[in-house]
C-alpha cells in the first residue's frame, strides 16, 4: 500500500473515531440502543467491507494486475443501475414511514447507510448472476 | 459461447494470473471466460488470441 493511500486510510478511521466518540459522548448508553444501535451497526460493516475492498485492490496492484478491465467496469454499471433503482424503493419506504423516526437527521443519516448497503448488495448480486 | 482457454492455458503452462497480466484484465475475468459465464470483447479475443497464437475463431467457438 503507497504512502499516500495509507494515510488516508488512517486519517479516515481516525476521523470516524473521533465523530463516533463526540456522538457516544453526546448520547452515552442511548447509542446501543434501538436505531441507534442498527446505525452504528451498519456503519461498522460498511467500513469493513470498504477496508476489505481496499486491502484487496491493494493486493492485486501489488500481483501487476489492472484495478479495473471490461468486465469489472460492466458490473460496476449494471450494480449501480440496480442500486439506484432499489435506492429509489428505499427512499419511498423511509418517506412513508417518516413518522417513526425520531428526527429528520436520523432518517436522512440512516437511509444514505442504507443507500450504501444496497450498492454493495447489488454488487454481490450482480456478481451472483453471472455466476449462475 | 465456449471457449478453449483453460486448454490452451494448460498447454502454455500459464495460469490464471499470468494470463490476466499478459491481456491485461483482472484474474477473476480470466475466471469467468473459462466458466463460459462472460463473452469478451473484440480486443479481449484479439489479445488473448495473440497470447495463444491462435485465430480468434480456434479459440472462441460459436
Amino acid at each position: 500500500m503507497n504512502n499516500k493511500r495509507k494515510t488516508l486510510m488512517i486519517t479516515s478511521v481516525l476521523v470516524m473515531a473521533v465523530i463516533w466518540g463526540f456522538i457516544a459522548l453526546e448520547k452515552g448508553t442511548d447509542l446501543f440502543k434501538g436505531l441507534d444501535l442498527i446505525i452504528s451497526i451498519l456503519i461498522i460493516i460498511i467500513g469493513v467491507i470498504a477496508l476489505i475492498g481496499a486491502f484487496k485492490r491493494d493486493k492485486e496492484k501489488k500481483k501487476g494486475l489492472t484495478l479495473e478491465d471490461e468486465l469489472s467496469r460492466l458490473i460496476k454499471y449494471k450494480s449501480g443501475y440496480y442500486a439506484y433503482l432499489w435506492s429509489m424503493y428505499m427512499w419511498l419506504f423511509i418517506f412513508l414511514l417518516k413518522d417513526k423516526f425520531p428526527n429528520v437527521e436520523t432518517m436522512l443519516g440512516g437511509g444514505i447507510l442504507l443507500s450504501a448497503t444496497i450498492s454493495y448488495i447489488a454488487k454481490y448480486v450482480v456478481k451472483k448472476k453471472l455466476n449462475e | 459461447m465456449n471457449n478453449r482457454i483453460k486448454e490452451l492455458r494448460a498447454k502454455y503452462n500459464l495460469t490464471q494470473l499470468d494470463l490476466a497480466k499478459k491481456v491485461d484484465v483482472r484474474r477473476e475475468t480470466i475466471v469467468f471466460l473459462e466458466k463460459g459465464k462472460y463473452n469478451p470483447s473484440l480486443k479481449l479475443a484479439y489479445d488473448i488470441s495473440k497470447v495463444f497464437k491462435l485465430p480468434i475463431e480456434e479459440i472462441f467457438l460459436f
